[in-house]
Protein backbone atom coordinates (compact mmCIF):
# COMPACT_ATOMS: atom_id res chain seq x y z
CA UNK A 1 0.00 0.00 0.00
CA UNK A 2 2.75 2.33 1.08
CA UNK A 3 4.79 1.43 -1.99
CA UNK A 4 1.94 2.13 -4.42
CA UNK A 5 1.38 5.57 -2.88
CA UNK A 6 5.09 6.26 -3.16
CA UNK A 7 5.00 5.23 -6.81
CA UNK A 8 2.09 7.54 -7.43
CA UNK A 9 3.88 10.46 -5.79
CA UNK A 10 7.06 9.73 -7.68
CA UNK A 11 5.19 9.54 -11.00
CA UNK A 12 3.32 12.77 -10.33
CA UNK A 13 6.48 14.53 -9.21
CA UNK A 14 8.34 13.31 -12.22
CA UNK A 15 5.54 14.43 -14.54
CA UNK A 16 5.08 17.90 -13.15
CA UNK A 17 8.45 18.86 -11.74
CA UNK A 18 11.03 17.17 -13.89
CA UNK A 19 12.22 19.07 -16.93
CA UNK A 20 12.28 16.74 -19.90
CA UNK A 21 14.85 16.77 -22.65
CA UNK A 22 14.77 20.11 -24.46
CA UNK A 23 12.23 21.50 -21.96
CA UNK A 24 13.25 24.80 -20.47
CA UNK A 25 10.49 25.05 -17.90
CA UNK A 26 8.87 22.41 -15.77
CA UNK A 27 5.18 21.78 -16.25
CA UNK A 28 4.34 23.07 -12.81
CA UNK A 29 5.99 26.43 -13.38
CA UNK A 30 4.08 26.88 -16.65
CA UNK A 31 0.82 25.91 -14.96
CA UNK A 32 1.65 28.48 -12.33
CA UNK A 33 2.21 31.10 -15.07
CA UNK A 34 -1.15 30.23 -16.62
CA UNK A 35 -2.90 30.65 -13.30
CA UNK A 36 -1.17 33.98 -12.75
CA UNK A 37 -2.29 35.12 -16.22
CA UNK A 38 -5.81 33.95 -15.52
CA UNK A 39 -6.08 35.67 -12.15
CA UNK A 40 -4.41 38.92 -13.21
CA UNK A 41 -6.45 38.95 -16.42
CA UNK A 42 -9.69 38.67 -14.45
CA UNK A 43 -8.51 41.57 -12.27
CA UNK A 44 -7.90 43.66 -15.43
CA UNK A 45 -4.22 43.99 -14.67
CA UNK A 46 -2.60 46.46 -17.06
CA UNK A 47 0.39 44.32 -17.99
CA UNK A 48 -1.94 41.49 -19.00
CA UNK A 49 -3.98 43.90 -21.14
CA UNK A 50 -0.80 44.98 -22.94
CA UNK A 51 0.21 41.38 -23.39
CA UNK A 52 -3.22 40.61 -24.76
CA UNK A 53 -2.92 43.51 -27.19
CA UNK A 54 0.48 42.27 -28.38
CA UNK A 55 -0.81 38.71 -28.77
CA UNK A 56 -3.85 40.06 -30.60
CA UNK A 57 -1.63 41.85 -33.10
CA UNK A 58 0.49 38.73 -33.64
CA UNK A 59 -2.47 36.39 -33.81
CA UNK A 60 -4.53 38.46 -36.25
CA UNK A 61 -1.64 38.78 -38.67
CA UNK A 62 -0.55 35.16 -38.28
CA UNK A 63 -4.12 33.95 -38.55
CA UNK A 64 -4.47 35.82 -41.83
CA UNK A 65 -1.35 34.12 -43.19
CA UNK A 66 -2.20 30.66 -41.82
CA UNK A 67 -5.73 30.85 -43.17
CA UNK A 68 -4.39 31.79 -46.62
CA UNK A 69 -4.42 28.28 -48.14
CA UNK A 70 -7.77 27.49 -46.60
CA UNK A 71 -9.27 30.72 -47.94
CA UNK A 72 -7.71 29.97 -51.31
CA UNK A 73 -9.39 26.55 -51.36
CA UNK A 74 -12.67 28.01 -50.13
CA UNK A 75 -12.64 30.71 -52.81
CA UNK A 76 -11.82 28.21 -55.52
CA UNK A 77 -14.57 25.93 -54.32
CA UNK A 78 -17.01 28.81 -54.55
CA UNK A 79 -15.78 29.63 -58.06
CA UNK A 80 -16.18 26.01 -59.17
CA UNK A 81 -19.59 25.84 -57.55
CA UNK A 82 -20.57 29.02 -59.32
CA UNK A 83 -19.36 27.55 -62.57
CA UNK A 84 -21.50 24.43 -62.09
CA UNK A 85 -24.53 26.53 -61.25
CA UNK A 86 -24.00 28.75 -64.26
CA UNK A 87 -26.53 26.98 -66.44
CA UNK A 88 -29.30 27.15 -63.85
CA UNK A 89 -28.41 30.72 -63.04
CA UNK A 90 -28.49 31.66 -66.71
CA UNK A 91 -31.89 30.06 -67.15
CA UNK A 92 -33.22 31.92 -64.13
CA UNK A 93 -31.72 35.17 -65.34
CA UNK A 94 -33.33 34.77 -68.78
CA UNK A 95 -36.73 34.24 -67.18
CA UNK A 96 -36.19 37.21 -64.93
CA UNK A 97 -35.02 39.32 -67.86
CA UNK A 98 -38.13 38.47 -69.86
CA UNK A 99 -40.26 39.32 -66.88
CA UNK A 100 -38.44 42.60 -66.34
CA UNK A 101 -38.64 43.46 -70.03
CA UNK A 102 -42.40 43.19 -69.76
CA UNK A 103 -42.41 45.32 -66.63
CA UNK A 104 -40.05 47.84 -68.21
CA UNK A 105 -42.37 48.26 -71.15
CA UNK A 106 -45.33 48.72 -68.82
CA UNK A 107 -43.41 51.36 -66.92
CA UNK A 108 -42.43 53.05 -70.16
CA UNK A 109 -46.07 53.20 -71.15
CA UNK A 110 -47.07 54.64 -67.80
CA UNK A 111 -44.30 57.25 -67.98
CA UNK A 112 -45.26 58.27 -71.49
CA UNK A 113 -48.92 58.48 -70.53
CA UNK A 114 -47.96 60.51 -67.49
CA UNK A 115 -45.96 62.93 -69.66
CA UNK A 116 -48.87 63.21 -72.05
CA UNK A 117 -51.38 64.07 -69.33
CA UNK A 118 -48.99 66.46 -67.61
CA UNK A 119 -48.46 68.24 -70.87
CA UNK A 120 -52.19 68.47 -71.31
CA UNK A 121 -52.57 70.23 -67.95
CA UNK A 122 -49.46 72.35 -68.53
CA UNK A 123 -47.59 70.75 -65.62
CA UNK A 124 -44.66 69.10 -67.29
CA UNK A 125 -41.25 70.30 -66.12
CA UNK A 126 -37.95 69.81 -67.87
CA UNK A 127 -34.51 69.97 -66.30
CA UNK A 128 -32.93 72.90 -68.06
CA UNK A 129 -29.85 73.51 -65.95
CA UNK A 130 -27.97 70.90 -64.04
CA UNK A 131 -24.75 71.53 -62.12
CA UNK A 132 -22.84 69.14 -59.92
CA UNK A 133 -21.29 70.80 -56.89
CA UNK A 134 -19.10 69.78 -54.01
CA UNK A 135 -20.14 70.44 -50.44
CA UNK A 136 -17.50 72.72 -48.96
CA UNK A 137 -18.70 73.36 -45.45
CA UNK A 138 -21.22 71.37 -43.55
CA UNK A 139 -21.24 73.09 -40.24
CA UNK A 140 -23.52 71.39 -37.80
CA UNK A 141 -25.24 74.43 -36.40
CA UNK A 142 -28.14 73.82 -34.01
CA UNK A 143 -29.94 76.85 -35.40
CA UNK A 144 -29.56 76.72 -39.14
CA UNK A 145 -29.20 73.58 -41.16
CA UNK A 146 -27.43 74.56 -44.32
CA UNK A 147 -24.38 73.64 -46.38
CA UNK A 148 -22.07 75.67 -48.57
CA UNK A 149 -21.36 74.41 -52.09
CA UNK A 150 -18.51 75.33 -54.40
CA UNK A 151 -20.66 76.69 -57.25
CA UNK A 152 -22.06 80.20 -57.45
CA UNK A 153 -23.42 82.74 -59.87
CA UNK A 154 -20.36 82.13 -62.06
CA UNK A 155 -21.81 78.68 -62.76
CA UNK A 156 -25.34 79.97 -63.39
CA UNK A 157 -26.58 79.08 -59.94
CA UNK A 158 -29.66 81.08 -59.04
CA UNK A 159 -31.76 81.58 -55.97
CA UNK A 160 -34.44 78.95 -55.44
CA UNK A 161 -32.75 76.24 -57.48
CA UNK A 162 -33.41 72.71 -56.29
CA UNK A 163 -30.57 70.74 -54.72
CA UNK A 164 -30.70 66.98 -55.05
CA UNK A 165 -28.58 64.01 -54.04
CA UNK A 166 -28.98 60.96 -56.29
CA UNK A 167 -32.52 61.94 -57.19
CA UNK A 168 -33.63 62.69 -53.62
CA UNK A 169 -34.49 66.20 -52.48
CA UNK A 170 -31.85 67.85 -50.30
CA UNK A 171 -32.85 71.51 -50.21
CA UNK A 172 -32.85 74.74 -52.17
CA UNK A 173 -30.43 77.56 -52.85
CA UNK A 174 -31.01 80.49 -50.47
CA UNK A 175 -27.89 82.55 -50.95
CA UNK A 176 -25.74 82.90 -54.06
CA UNK A 177 -22.21 84.33 -54.16
CA UNK A 178 -19.85 84.48 -57.12
CA UNK A 179 -18.03 81.24 -56.35
CA UNK A 180 -20.17 79.68 -53.64
CA UNK A 181 -23.80 79.26 -52.63
CA UNK A 182 -25.69 78.36 -49.50
CA UNK A 183 -28.18 75.51 -49.54
CA UNK A 184 -30.97 75.47 -47.00
CA UNK A 185 -31.54 71.84 -46.18
CA UNK A 186 -35.06 70.47 -45.93
CA UNK A 187 -34.18 69.35 -42.40
CA UNK A 188 -34.07 73.02 -41.34
CA UNK A 189 -36.99 74.20 -39.26
CA UNK A 190 -37.50 77.14 -41.61
CA UNK A 191 -37.85 75.02 -44.67
CA UNK A 192 -41.49 74.50 -45.64
CA UNK A 193 -42.04 72.09 -48.50
CA UNK A 194 -45.43 71.29 -50.02
CA UNK A 195 -45.56 67.52 -50.11
CA UNK A 196 -47.96 64.79 -51.07
CA UNK A 197 -48.14 61.46 -49.26
CA UNK A 198 -48.56 58.42 -51.46
CA UNK A 199 -50.60 56.27 -51.78
CA UNK A 200 -53.67 58.35 -51.11
CA UNK A 201 -52.36 61.64 -52.50
CA UNK A 202 -52.66 63.40 -49.13
CA UNK A 203 -51.41 66.97 -49.29
CA UNK A 204 -49.33 68.46 -46.50
CA UNK A 205 -46.55 70.90 -45.66
CA UNK A 206 -43.31 69.44 -44.37
CA UNK A 207 -40.89 71.26 -42.15
CA UNK A 208 -37.47 70.21 -40.88
CA UNK A 209 -37.06 68.84 -37.39
CA UNK A 210 -33.95 66.79 -36.96
CA UNK A 211 -30.84 65.77 -38.93
CA UNK A 212 -32.62 62.79 -40.42
CA UNK A 213 -36.23 63.67 -39.82
CA UNK A 214 -38.88 66.09 -40.91
CA UNK A 215 -42.31 66.75 -39.56
CA UNK A 216 -45.61 66.96 -41.42
CA UNK A 217 -47.70 70.02 -40.74
CA UNK A 218 -51.12 71.09 -41.91
CA UNK A 219 -52.37 67.71 -43.04
CA UNK A 220 -55.81 68.58 -44.31
CA UNK A 221 -57.45 65.27 -44.75
CA UNK A 222 -56.45 61.93 -43.36
CA UNK A 223 -58.07 59.16 -45.28
CA UNK A 224 -55.22 56.76 -44.96
CA UNK A 225 -55.46 53.60 -46.97
CA UNK A 226 -55.08 50.45 -44.91
CA UNK A 227 -51.70 49.18 -45.95
CA UNK A 228 -48.76 47.65 -44.16
CA UNK A 229 -46.26 49.36 -46.40
CA UNK A 230 -44.59 52.62 -45.54
CA UNK A 231 -46.07 55.73 -47.13
CA UNK A 232 -43.88 57.75 -49.45
CA UNK A 233 -43.43 61.48 -49.14
CA UNK A 234 -42.90 63.30 -52.44
CA UNK A 235 -42.90 66.92 -53.44
CA UNK A 236 -46.38 67.90 -54.54
CA UNK A 237 -45.30 70.71 -56.83
CA UNK A 238 -47.87 73.04 -55.24
CA UNK A 239 -46.82 76.67 -55.35
CA UNK A 240 -44.50 76.00 -58.27
CA UNK A 241 -41.46 75.93 -55.99
CA UNK A 242 -40.43 72.37 -56.73
CA UNK A 243 -41.24 69.98 -59.50
CA UNK A 244 -43.77 67.39 -58.36
CA UNK A 245 -42.71 63.84 -57.61
CA UNK A 246 -39.22 64.32 -56.13
CA UNK A 247 -38.81 61.69 -53.38
CA UNK A 248 -38.09 63.00 -49.87
CA UNK A 249 -38.65 60.24 -47.36
CA UNK A 250 -41.22 57.90 -45.87
CA UNK A 251 -43.76 57.91 -43.07
CA UNK A 252 -44.68 55.01 -40.82
CA UNK A 253 -48.40 54.50 -40.52
CA UNK A 254 -49.18 54.39 -36.85
CA UNK A 255 -51.24 56.16 -34.27
CA UNK A 256 -48.98 59.22 -34.49
CA UNK A 257 -50.14 59.99 -37.99
CA UNK A 258 -53.75 60.12 -36.89
CA UNK A 259 -53.15 61.92 -33.62
CA UNK A 260 -53.19 65.70 -34.01
CA UNK A 261 -51.22 66.27 -30.82
CA UNK A 262 -48.21 64.24 -31.90
CA UNK A 263 -45.57 65.00 -34.54
CA UNK A 264 -45.98 63.15 -37.81
CA UNK A 265 -42.40 62.27 -38.51
CA UNK A 266 -40.91 61.85 -41.99
CA UNK A 267 -37.71 59.77 -42.19
CA UNK A 268 -35.54 61.25 -44.93
CA UNK A 269 -34.01 58.94 -47.50
CA UNK A 270 -30.65 60.74 -47.37
CA UNK A 271 -28.42 61.46 -44.43
CA UNK A 272 -27.67 65.18 -44.78
CA UNK A 273 -24.61 64.95 -42.54
CA UNK A 274 -22.92 62.72 -45.13
CA UNK A 275 -23.35 64.88 -48.23
CA UNK A 276 -20.27 65.15 -50.45
CA UNK A 277 -21.54 65.99 -53.90
CA UNK A 278 -24.93 67.38 -54.82
CA UNK A 279 -26.77 68.23 -58.00
CA UNK A 280 -28.19 71.71 -58.40
CA UNK A 281 -31.09 71.65 -60.82
CA UNK A 282 -33.58 74.11 -62.15
CA UNK A 283 -36.79 73.06 -63.83
CA UNK A 284 -38.77 74.90 -66.42
CA UNK A 285 -42.20 74.20 -67.72
CA UNK A 286 -42.33 72.54 -71.09
CA UNK A 287 -43.84 74.99 -73.55
CA UNK A 288 -46.96 73.20 -74.43
CA UNK A 289 -49.65 75.35 -75.80
CA UNK A 290 -52.36 73.47 -77.51
CA UNK A 291 -51.38 74.58 -80.97
CA UNK A 292 -50.65 72.55 -84.07
CA UNK A 293 -47.11 71.66 -83.03
CA UNK A 294 -48.23 70.44 -79.63
CA UNK A 295 -50.95 68.44 -81.29
CA UNK A 296 -48.27 66.87 -83.45
CA UNK A 297 -46.27 66.17 -80.31
CA UNK A 298 -49.27 64.56 -78.67
CA UNK A 299 -49.84 62.48 -81.78
CA UNK A 300 -46.21 61.39 -81.80
CA UNK A 301 -46.46 60.53 -78.14
CA UNK A 302 -49.62 58.57 -78.72
CA UNK A 303 -47.97 56.72 -81.60
CA UNK A 304 -45.06 55.94 -79.34
CA UNK A 305 -47.41 54.65 -76.66
CA UNK A 306 -49.21 52.56 -79.24
CA UNK A 307 -45.92 51.17 -80.53
CA UNK A 308 -44.76 50.32 -77.02
CA UNK A 309 -48.12 48.74 -76.32
CA UNK A 310 -47.72 46.64 -79.44
CA UNK A 311 -44.22 45.64 -78.39
CA UNK A 312 -45.51 44.59 -75.03
CA UNK A 313 -48.33 42.64 -76.64
CA UNK A 314 -45.85 40.94 -79.01
CA UNK A 315 -43.61 40.10 -76.10
CA UNK A 316 -46.55 38.68 -74.20
CA UNK A 317 -47.62 36.63 -77.21
CA UNK A 318 -44.07 35.38 -77.73
CA UNK A 319 -43.80 34.39 -74.10
CA UNK A 320 -47.15 32.64 -74.37
CA UNK A 321 -46.00 30.88 -77.56
CA UNK A 322 -42.80 29.83 -75.87
CA UNK A 323 -44.78 28.41 -73.00
CA UNK A 324 -47.04 26.47 -75.37
CA UNK A 325 -44.06 25.28 -77.42
CA UNK A 326 -42.38 24.08 -74.25
CA UNK A 327 -45.50 22.22 -73.23
CA UNK A 328 -45.82 20.61 -76.69
CA UNK A 329 -42.16 19.71 -76.67
CA UNK A 330 -42.54 18.04 -73.28
CA UNK A 331 -45.59 16.15 -74.51
CA UNK A 332 -43.85 15.02 -77.70
CA UNK A 333 -40.87 13.96 -75.67
CA UNK A 334 -43.14 11.90 -73.45
CA UNK A 335 -44.87 10.31 -76.49
CA UNK A 336 -41.53 9.64 -78.05
CA UNK A 337 -40.31 7.86 -74.96
CA UNK A 338 -43.47 5.81 -74.82
CA UNK A 339 -43.20 4.84 -78.52
CA UNK A 340 -39.57 3.94 -78.14
CA UNK A 341 -40.39 1.63 -75.27
CA UNK A 342 -43.29 0.16 -77.26
CA UNK A 343 -41.00 -0.49 -80.22
CA UNK A 344 -38.49 -2.30 -78.07
CA UNK A 345 -41.27 -4.36 -76.52
CA UNK A 346 -42.72 -5.29 -79.95
CA UNK A 347 -39.30 -6.23 -81.27
CA UNK A 348 -38.86 -8.57 -78.36
CA UNK A 349 -42.30 -10.07 -78.99
CA UNK A 350 -41.55 -10.62 -82.71
CA UNK A 351 -38.29 -12.34 -81.86
CA UNK A 352 -40.09 -14.62 -79.42
CA UNK A 353 -42.75 -15.39 -82.06
CA UNK A 354 -40.09 -16.19 -84.64
CA UNK A 355 -38.42 -18.54 -82.25
CA UNK A 356 -41.71 -20.34 -81.56
CA UNK A 357 -42.41 -20.60 -85.33
CA UNK A 358 -39.01 -22.08 -85.91
CA UNK A 359 -39.59 -24.62 -83.19
CA UNK A 360 -43.01 -25.50 -84.63
CA UNK A 361 -41.56 -26.01 -88.09
CA UNK A 362 -38.88 -28.30 -86.76
CA UNK A 363 -41.45 -30.25 -84.80
CA UNK A 364 -43.70 -30.56 -87.89
CA UNK A 365 -40.80 -31.86 -89.97
CA UNK A 366 -39.96 -34.37 -87.27
CA UNK A 367 -43.57 -35.61 -87.06
CA UNK A 368 -43.74 -35.93 -90.85
CA UNK A 369 -40.51 -37.93 -90.83
CA UNK A 370 -41.76 -40.19 -88.03
CA UNK A 371 -45.02 -40.83 -89.88
CA UNK A 372 -43.18 -41.65 -93.09
CA UNK A 373 -40.72 -43.73 -91.14
CA UNK A 374 -43.58 -45.95 -90.03
CA UNK A 375 -44.64 -46.48 -93.63
CA UNK A 376 -41.38 -46.54 -95.52
CA UNK A 377 -38.74 -47.29 -92.88
CA UNK A 378 -38.49 -50.95 -93.84
CA UNK A 379 -37.63 -49.93 -97.42
CA UNK A 380 -34.54 -48.07 -96.37
CA UNK A 381 -33.36 -49.89 -93.20
CA UNK A 382 -30.19 -51.92 -93.43
CA UNK A 383 -30.52 -55.64 -92.66
CA UNK A 384 -28.58 -58.84 -93.21
CA UNK A 385 -30.37 -59.37 -96.50
CA UNK A 386 -29.79 -55.94 -98.05
CA UNK A 387 -27.24 -53.28 -98.15
CA UNK A 388 -29.36 -50.22 -97.35
CA UNK A 389 -28.86 -47.40 -94.84
CA UNK A 390 -28.20 -47.47 -91.16
CA UNK A 391 -31.03 -46.01 -89.02
CA UNK A 392 -30.35 -42.48 -87.86
CA UNK A 393 -28.08 -41.47 -90.72
CA UNK A 394 -28.86 -38.63 -93.10
CA UNK A 395 -29.07 -41.04 -96.02
CA UNK A 396 -31.66 -43.11 -94.15
CA UNK A 397 -33.67 -39.99 -93.41
CA UNK A 398 -33.49 -38.87 -97.04
CA UNK A 399 -34.54 -42.33 -98.18
CA UNK A 400 -37.59 -42.32 -95.85
CA UNK A 401 -38.58 -38.85 -97.03
CA UNK A 402 -38.30 -40.10 -100.65
CA UNK A 403 -40.66 -42.95 -99.75
CA UNK A 404 -37.98 -45.55 -100.31
CA UNK A 405 -35.12 -45.93 -102.64
CA UNK A 406 -35.46 -43.99 -105.85
CA UNK A 407 -35.15 -46.10 -108.85
CA UNK B 1 26.80 18.73 -49.87
CA UNK B 2 23.63 20.18 -51.29
CA UNK B 3 21.80 16.93 -50.68
CA UNK B 4 22.93 16.82 -47.06
CA UNK B 5 21.72 20.39 -46.58
CA UNK B 6 18.36 19.51 -48.14
CA UNK B 7 18.04 16.45 -45.94
CA UNK B 8 18.79 18.57 -42.90
CA UNK B 9 16.01 21.00 -43.76
CA UNK B 10 13.64 18.12 -44.37
CA UNK B 11 14.54 16.60 -41.03
CA UNK B 12 13.99 19.89 -39.24
CA UNK B 13 10.58 20.27 -40.88
CA UNK B 14 9.55 16.70 -40.07
CA UNK B 15 10.76 17.11 -36.51
CA UNK B 16 8.75 20.28 -36.01
CA UNK B 17 5.59 19.10 -37.72
CA UNK B 18 3.74 18.62 -34.38
CA UNK B 19 4.46 22.22 -33.34
CA UNK B 20 3.48 23.52 -36.78
CA UNK B 21 0.26 21.49 -36.68
CA UNK B 22 -0.53 22.75 -33.21
CA UNK B 23 -0.11 26.39 -34.19
CA UNK B 24 -2.04 25.92 -37.43
CA UNK B 25 -4.91 24.27 -35.57
CA UNK B 26 -4.94 27.16 -33.11
CA UNK B 27 -4.58 30.00 -35.59
CA UNK B 28 -6.60 28.71 -38.52
CA UNK B 29 -10.07 30.10 -39.18
CA UNK B 30 -11.26 26.54 -39.80
CA UNK B 31 -11.75 25.08 -36.36
CA UNK B 32 -12.77 21.45 -35.80
CA UNK B 33 -13.87 22.49 -32.35
CA UNK B 34 -16.49 24.79 -33.78
CA UNK B 35 -17.65 23.49 -37.15
CA UNK B 36 -21.19 24.73 -36.75
CA UNK B 37 -22.55 21.19 -36.94
CA UNK B 38 -24.91 20.03 -34.24
CA UNK B 39 -23.58 16.55 -33.69
CA UNK B 40 -19.99 16.81 -34.77
CA UNK B 41 -17.02 18.64 -33.31
CA UNK B 42 -13.76 17.51 -31.82
CA UNK B 43 -10.74 19.10 -30.25
CA UNK B 44 -7.78 18.39 -32.49
CA UNK B 45 -5.37 20.27 -30.23
CA UNK B 46 -6.15 17.97 -27.30
CA UNK B 47 -5.47 14.87 -29.41
CA UNK B 48 -2.23 16.29 -30.78
CA UNK B 49 -0.93 17.45 -27.42
CA UNK B 50 -1.84 14.24 -25.60
CA UNK B 51 -0.41 11.99 -28.29
CA UNK B 52 2.91 13.79 -28.60
CA UNK B 53 3.29 14.36 -24.86
CA UNK B 54 2.74 10.66 -24.35
CA UNK B 55 4.69 9.19 -27.23
CA UNK B 56 7.31 11.79 -28.05
CA UNK B 57 7.54 14.33 -25.31
CA UNK B 58 10.56 16.06 -26.88
CA UNK B 59 8.57 16.96 -30.03
CA UNK B 60 6.28 19.44 -28.32
CA UNK B 61 7.97 21.78 -25.87
CA UNK B 62 5.84 22.84 -22.92
CA UNK B 63 6.60 26.48 -23.66
CA UNK B 64 5.22 26.11 -27.18
CA UNK B 65 2.10 24.49 -25.77
CA UNK B 66 1.78 27.33 -23.29
CA UNK B 67 2.10 29.94 -26.07
CA UNK B 68 -0.33 28.03 -28.29
CA UNK B 69 -2.80 28.11 -25.40
CA UNK B 70 -2.43 31.88 -25.11
CA UNK B 71 -3.02 32.22 -28.87
CA UNK B 72 -6.05 29.98 -28.64
CA UNK B 73 -7.49 32.14 -25.88
CA UNK B 74 -7.10 35.25 -28.02
CA UNK B 75 -8.65 33.58 -31.07
CA UNK B 76 -11.54 31.96 -29.21
CA UNK B 77 -12.09 34.83 -26.80
CA UNK B 78 -11.79 32.92 -23.54
CA UNK B 79 -9.94 34.45 -20.55
CA UNK B 80 -6.24 34.54 -21.30
CA UNK B 81 -4.32 31.68 -19.71
CA UNK B 82 -7.24 29.27 -19.56
CA UNK B 83 -6.44 27.19 -22.64
CA UNK B 84 -2.77 27.12 -21.62
CA UNK B 85 -3.79 25.74 -18.25
CA UNK B 86 -5.92 23.04 -19.87
CA UNK B 87 -3.22 22.10 -22.37
CA UNK B 88 -0.61 21.88 -19.63
CA UNK B 89 -2.85 19.73 -17.41
CA UNK B 90 -3.28 17.45 -20.42
CA UNK B 91 0.50 17.34 -20.81
CA UNK B 92 0.84 16.53 -17.11
CA UNK B 93 -1.64 13.67 -17.41
CA UNK B 94 0.20 12.33 -20.45
CA UNK B 95 3.53 12.56 -18.63
CA UNK B 96 2.07 10.75 -15.63
CA UNK B 97 0.74 7.97 -17.87
CA UNK B 98 4.13 7.72 -19.56
CA UNK B 99 5.83 7.33 -16.20
CA UNK B 100 3.54 4.60 -14.92
CA UNK B 101 3.25 2.63 -18.17
CA UNK B 102 5.48 -0.37 -18.65
CA UNK B 103 3.82 -1.90 -21.70
CA UNK B 104 2.02 0.71 -23.84
CA UNK B 105 -1.34 -0.15 -25.34
CA UNK B 106 -3.65 1.99 -27.43
CA UNK B 107 -6.78 1.03 -25.51
CA UNK B 108 -5.26 2.01 -22.17
CA UNK B 109 -4.02 5.30 -23.65
CA UNK B 110 -7.48 6.03 -25.02
CA UNK B 111 -9.24 5.32 -21.76
CA UNK B 112 -6.78 7.50 -19.89
CA UNK B 113 -7.26 10.19 -22.55
CA UNK B 114 -11.03 10.00 -22.11
CA UNK B 115 -10.74 10.39 -18.33
CA UNK B 116 -8.34 13.30 -18.76
CA UNK B 117 -10.51 15.21 -21.25
CA UNK B 118 -13.54 14.63 -19.04
CA UNK B 119 -11.67 16.17 -16.11
CA UNK B 120 -10.30 19.01 -18.25
CA UNK B 121 -13.67 19.86 -19.75
CA UNK B 122 -15.33 19.74 -16.33
CA UNK B 123 -12.69 22.10 -15.02
CA UNK B 124 -13.10 24.36 -18.04
CA UNK B 125 -16.84 24.32 -17.61
CA UNK B 126 -16.61 25.18 -13.94
CA UNK B 127 -14.16 28.02 -14.45
CA UNK B 128 -16.05 29.54 -17.38
CA UNK B 129 -19.49 29.08 -15.91
CA UNK B 130 -18.93 29.86 -12.26
CA UNK B 131 -16.19 32.46 -12.38
CA UNK B 132 -16.59 34.14 -15.77
CA UNK B 133 -20.37 33.67 -16.32
CA UNK B 134 -19.94 32.12 -19.77
CA UNK B 135 -22.96 30.24 -21.13
CA UNK B 136 -21.92 26.74 -22.20
CA UNK B 137 -23.98 23.92 -23.63
CA UNK B 138 -23.64 20.59 -21.80
CA UNK B 139 -24.83 18.61 -24.79
CA UNK B 140 -22.32 20.18 -27.20
CA UNK B 141 -19.52 19.57 -24.71
CA UNK B 142 -20.45 15.90 -24.38
CA UNK B 143 -20.62 15.51 -28.17
CA UNK B 144 -17.22 17.18 -28.42
CA UNK B 145 -15.70 14.87 -25.80
CA UNK B 146 -17.09 11.74 -27.45
CA UNK B 147 -15.81 12.67 -30.89
CA UNK B 148 -12.43 13.73 -29.49
CA UNK B 149 -12.16 10.36 -27.78
CA UNK B 150 -13.16 8.44 -30.92
CA UNK B 151 -10.85 10.42 -33.15
CA UNK B 152 -7.93 9.67 -30.87
CA UNK B 153 -7.82 6.15 -32.36
CA UNK B 154 -7.72 7.47 -35.91
CA UNK B 155 -5.18 10.18 -35.25
CA UNK B 156 -2.92 7.92 -33.21
CA UNK B 157 -2.69 5.65 -36.27
CA UNK B 158 -2.01 8.62 -38.53
CA UNK B 159 0.64 10.04 -36.22
CA UNK B 160 2.22 6.60 -35.80
CA UNK B 161 2.34 6.22 -39.56
CA UNK B 162 3.85 9.67 -39.93
CA UNK B 163 6.47 9.04 -37.28
CA UNK B 164 7.34 5.68 -38.75
CA UNK B 165 7.59 6.62 -42.42
CA UNK B 166 8.69 10.23 -42.37
CA UNK B 167 10.84 10.70 -39.34
CA UNK B 168 11.86 7.04 -39.16
CA UNK B 169 10.96 6.70 -35.48
CA UNK B 170 8.12 4.47 -34.45
CA UNK B 171 6.46 5.03 -31.08
CA UNK B 172 9.19 4.08 -28.81
CA UNK B 173 7.87 4.98 -25.44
Amino acid sequence: METSRDDFVIAIRSAFLKKGTQQRFSLLSLIFFSLVFLILGSLNFKAISYLKTVINEIVYRSSFIVSGPENFIKNNYLIVNDHFNLYEKNKRNIDELNNLKGKDLTQKIITLENIKYKKLIDEYFLEDNETVAKVLIDKQSPFLRSVIINKGSKNNIELGMVVMDEGFLVGKIVDVNFFTSRVLLISDINSKIPVSIQPGDIQAIMSGKDKKKGVLQYIRDINLPKTNEKMLVLTSGAGGLFKSGIPIGEVNIDEDLLDDNKDRVVNFYRDFTQLKYVKVVSFSKAKNLLDISSKDDAKKLEDKIKETNQQQETLRVLLEQKKIADEIRAKIQKDNDFLRNERVRLKKEILAEKKINQQNKTQEKEIKFLKMNLNYGHKCRKSTFNNLYKVGTDEYRQCVLNKGLKK
Amino acid sequence: MNKIYQNNIQNIIYKNIPIILLFISVLNEFDFNNLGLKYFSFNFSYILIFYYSLKKSESLGYVYIFIAGLFNDVVVGTPIGLSSLMYLILCGAAAYLRNITLSPSLIKDCIFFLITILIINSLLFMILNLIYDFELNYFEKIINIIWTFLFYFLFSFIFNFFEHYFTGRSNAS
